[in-house]
């Protein structure tokens, strides 16, 4: 995927390959999505038997065979899966990140913006899906833990891979777009992940303060304020597409395009 | 550390700006070319074509603008439908919630936020008169999803106690002010006082049943009020419920007028923030270190 040129017969061998390739390749946003998709409504099914069978009541050893099973499971493999991919966008960089060919840069944003929308579908999942579902599920069964059935798919589960989906994109714009590797730290997209990722810590105040204030489920209540805080931030993605569409066209217009 | 070694040291500044117009390039009046999406500075360089010939060029500018349109449109949902179900979704979740005094005054007042960043974005970059009806389309996709698949079809409420609110009619009359008048003051005052005025009237045809009156164990209540009570939801018990409260009960069967007009008020004060967080969040500038 990336190219690294130690020598310049490399890169020059690497940029005869890059002319021949097509720019946009949609497979693999195609396969992100869908897998990202097909994964929850997968999830989507097991809450719905398992929820009502044993989600009710945290004491029951059901709960922990159906339900906790699944936290002790997910929170490692999301821990790995965030390193993994760190280490392999670090790894794999481009370490002449500033001389890349037009070519070969345009064929990157276009592999930035699958990135993007892979992110906005795991945001959907989410921030949309999940979350307004916790209130239809805390709003009609009692809570009588901080990890329960929605909580589960929800805090642990939903945001954490948006959250590395969103990171991994930022880190592919650092390493491989001169735009963004090299011109300093875009405010925008820093705020585009930084924002929604900070949804996750906040976790910590929400579980306080239904723990020691109040177990009612008022959505509204200032309690969840925080929440709706970091979501705004979501908003950065009006920057992050401006900068993107910057740079498509200063390519599109830095030099005359062939009739043929 | 990630910096590479560019041969060129670009500068760190905006690659796009805004168009020129009142208030500092916040919108004009007369209408004004929006600027380009980064028709400003060149700050790094461009060595030759990235196309093959003018239809792979076409293509690929048409493919770029989708990608990152249903981007825009799946991220935006999700931050706006956070914002909006943690600031005023208990009265949007419940029939028994939609009131005559809180629903129309919280509704458009915690609404207008998005549509007012969004329509900066839209119309100050592209002169795309559609920022609100996006932002509402995108959060109604979201509610409607929802409320089927998880309202009703986990925990099993009809839903006709769970619809959510009618907000295109009044995300539609703030685009078209914005697109007939080219100014964000007028949209700010004139249109986002119609977006708090519109919505009780827009939701009112499915809304009006409801408030039919009824009598059940010599109680007069409301027939949204006897759905509530038939379907309980024991983490949000009833007192917690918050309508029908206050000395607005003095004006009788006036209070939604005056809860409507207050909201508009509110509202074009929170239009005119948040249009200045749309340009926040529209920025291209680039830090040296974090």
């Amino acid at each position: 995927m990336s190219l690294i040129s130690e020598t310049s017969a490399a890169r020059a061998g690497a940029e005869a390959s890059s002319a021949e390739r097509p720019i946009f390749n949609p497979v693999p946003l195609a396969i992100g999505s869908a897998a990202i998709c097909i994964w929850y409504v997968l999830v989507r099914i097991y809450e719905q038997y398992f929820g009502w069978y044993a989600g009710l009541d945290s004491f029951t050893p059901e709960f922990q065979t159906y339900w906790m099973t699944i936290l002790y499971i997910e929170e490692p493999v999301e821990l790995i899966s965030f390193l993994a991919l760190v280490g392999y966008l670090w790894k794999t960089r481009d370490k002449d990140v500033a001389n890349v060919a037009p070519r070969e840069e345009l064929r990157r944003i276009f592999n930035l913006l699958s990135w993007i929308l892979v992110y906005a579908v795991a945001i959907y999942w989410g921030a949309s899906f999940f979350t307004e579902q916790d209130g239809t599920w805390h709003q009609t069964v009692i809570r009588d833990n901080d990890f329960t059935p929605s909580h589960i798919i929800e805090f642990y589960m939903s945001y954490p891979m948006y959250i590395i989906v969103g990171v991994g994109g930022f880190m592919y714009a650092r390493t491989r777009l001169p735009t963004f590797a090299c011109k300093g730290w875009s405010v925008a997209y820093v705020l585009l992940f930084v924002g929604p990722f900070m949804i996750f810590p906040n976790v910590a105040l929400n579980e306080w303060g239904h723990t020691f204030w109040f177990m009612e489920e008022l959505f509204v209540a200032p309690l969840h304020w925080m929440f709706v805080f970091f979501g705004w931030f979501a908003l950065a993605v009006f920057g992050v597409s401006l900068q993107v569409l910057g740079r498509v066209k200063e390519l599109a217009e830095g030099a005359p395009i062939p009739a043929e | 550390m990630f910096r590479g070694k560019p041969t060129k040291a670009g500068p760190v500044t905006e690659s796009i700006s805004a168009s020129p117009g009142i208030e500092g390039g916040a919108g004009a009046s007369a209408p004004v070319r929006a600027a380009d999406a980064g028709a400003a500075d060149r700050s790094w360089p461009v060595t030759g074509t990235p196309f093959k010939n003018r239809a792979e060029a076409t293509f690929l500018v048409s493919a770029a603008d989708t990608l990152l349109l249903i981007s825009l449109f799946l991220i935006v949902l999700g931050g706006y439908h956070i914002h909006a179900m943690l600031t005023m979704g208990d009265w949007d979740f419940w029939i028994d919630w939609k009131d005559r005094r809180f629903w129309p005054t919280v509704l458009p007042i915690v609404l207008v936020t998005f549509p007012a960043a969004a329509i900066y974005y839209f119309w100050e970059h592209f002169r795309l008169p559609f920022g609100a009806t996006f932002c509402v389309l995108g959060l109604l996709v979201g509610e409607w999803i929802n409320r089927y698949v998880n309202f009703w079809g986990w925990t099993y409420f009809p839903i006709s106690l769970v619809w959510p609110t009618a907000l295109v009619p009044m995300a539609l009359f703030l685009d078209l002010v914005m697109l007939i008048s080219g100014s964000w003051i007028i949209t700010m005052i004139v249109g986002a006082m119609g977006w708090g005025l519109l919505l009780y009237p827009s939701n009112w045809p499915i809304l009006a049943p409801y408030h039919l009156p009824m009598e059940r164990e010599g109680l007069v209540m409301s027939l949204a009020d006897l759905i509530g009570y038939e379907y309980v939801r024991t983490s949000m018990p009833e007192y917690i419920r918050i309508v029908e409260r206050g000395t607005m009960r003095t004006f009788g069967k006036d209070v939604v007028p005056v809860a409507a007009f207050f909201s508009g008020f509110v509202s074009i004060l929170v239009f005119f923030m948040w249009w200045y967080v749309g340009k926040l969040f529209s920025t291209t500038k680039y830090m040296a270190k974090i």
